[in-house]
């Protein structure tokens, strides 16, 4: 009796595992449009929350400044595989210093952190560090946690009032990832940098600079408070690169740089 | 899934009602316990308490009834909370998750099937022994 239950057990065991490994093999994620479907929400939802901060602050349309951090942009786009068509980077008039990723590859830099940075390289720092969030994934990652699948839907469906919208994509902009996914983000900025021969110590001073500075102008440095543990950070960054020498090219020449520099300050 | 046996003796009219009902509420549990699968073992599990001392059929299938929805219980709760985390954390929607869950549908779909079968049959006073279940009761539910 005993024998013949534990057979069939393992009958019904085997049959369950079975029948779920060989499902597994069919796509359902193509079959069911779920890819296709997340796409468009993504889509949806960046529009949405760059509308709002279209609306708050002024975009920046000063094609010298637009051709210059676009240089930046293609420059690590294209030495790390990532089709630059896919970002939509934007520049917002904003004293705060802050970078931050939307969903569906929005990249909004203010222009308090163009400021901020001493050189080209720290710059190209920030950027990376946003790009590799998109690249990751980590934007809808965060969304989800933080706001819930149904709030997404419910903003896409145009269920949701303004104040939500707002509180939502201002979540995004000054609140901080996971700090695992920091440290993902981070370690793969380097990677994205070396690539491109940037030289990323200079993502790593940048940190550094902005946590020396922190009590003076914290008002104003958003990136740091939502990217904190700026020291830890910029001590593993530099442990991180010390063991990727490499020779490094600038992407821009220093008076260019001092252009973009000049052309924000009219 | 099923097969029947006759019992030696006929049960009566009261032994059938309670043993039928020992599926219905696992039934009814379903529907209104979803999607927390917990909540139709804790009902088939009190109607299990609650007729302990009855007759051998009546125990029999309230036994039956409660280990079929022991098995039941691992497959949703695994399930449930999969669906929680994808939710509620960074898991993203995967084809295992989608083949899981198409699995899951398909045991439930045929434990629900054999359920309202063997509610009818035990109503009729006819004994219905699951496939697996009914060894395992037979082993566990002895006559008195």
């Amino acid at each position: 009796m005993i024998k013949k239950i534990i057979l069939q057990a393992t009958l019904a065991i085997c049959v369950f595992f079975g029948l779920w490994f060989l499902l597994s093999k069919i796509d359902w994620l193509t079959t069911l449009n779920v890819k296709e479907t997340t796409k468009k929400t993504e889509e949806k939802l960046g529009d949405i929350f760059w509308d709002v901060f279209k609306n708050k602050d002024v975009e920046v349309q000063d094609s010298t400044v637009k051709a210059i951090v676009d240089s930046l942009t293609i420059r690590i786009c294209e030495s790390n595989n990532i089709k630059r068509e896919k970002l939509k980077v934007h520049i917002l008039e904003n004293n705060e210093v802050n970078a931050f990723a939307l969903p569906d590859g929005h990249l909004v830099v203010f222009t308090g952190l163009i400021r901020k940075a001493d050189n080209h390289q720290e710059l190209c720092g920030v950027l990376a560090h946003e790009i590799a969030h998109i690249e990751l994934n980590h934007i809808m990652k965060k969304l989800i946690k933080e706001a819930g699948v149904s709030v997404l839907i419910s903003i896409t469906t145009g269920e949701t009032g303004g104040q939500v919208i707002k509180e939502t994509a201002g979540m995004l902009s000054s609140s901080a990832y996971d700090r695992a996914l920091e440290k993902e983000a981070d370690l793969k900025a380097v990677d994205y940098l070396l690539n491109a021969a940037i030289d990323p110590q200079h993502f790593a001073e940048f940190l550094f600079k902005m946590a020396q500075n922190d009590s003076s102008t914290s008002d104003y440095l958003t990136w740091l408070s939502t990217h904190p543990h700026a020291e830890d950070r910029a001590a593993y960054l530099s442990d991180y690169n010390q063991n990727n020498p490499k020779n490094f090219t600038p992407v821009i020449k220093e008076n260019t740089w001092q252009k973009l520099k000049t052309s924000l300050e009219d | 899934m099923t097969n029947n046996t006759l019992l030696l003796t006929t049960p009566s009219e009261h032994e059938a009602e309670a043993a039928s009902n020992s599926y219905l509420m696992s039934l009814v549990a379903f529907i209104a316990g979803l999607p927390l699968p917990i909540i139709n073992l804790i009902a088939t599990f009190i109607f299990y308490l609650g007729n302990r001392k009855g007759t051998y059929f009546v125990r029999w299938h309230c036994t039956q009834a409660l280990l079929s929805q022991v098995s039941m219980l691992f497959i949703n709760s695994f399930g449930f909370w999969w669906t929680i985390s994808i939710l509620f954390s960074d898991e993203q929607i995967s084809n295992r998750y989608i083949a899981y869950m198409v699995v899951a549908f398909l045991y439930n779909l045929a434990e629900f099937i054999a359920t309202i079968y063997t509610a009818i049959a035990t109503r009729k006073g006819k004994h219905v022994s699951w496939w697996f279940f009914g060894d395992v009761t037979n082993l566990v539910c002895k006559p008195v």
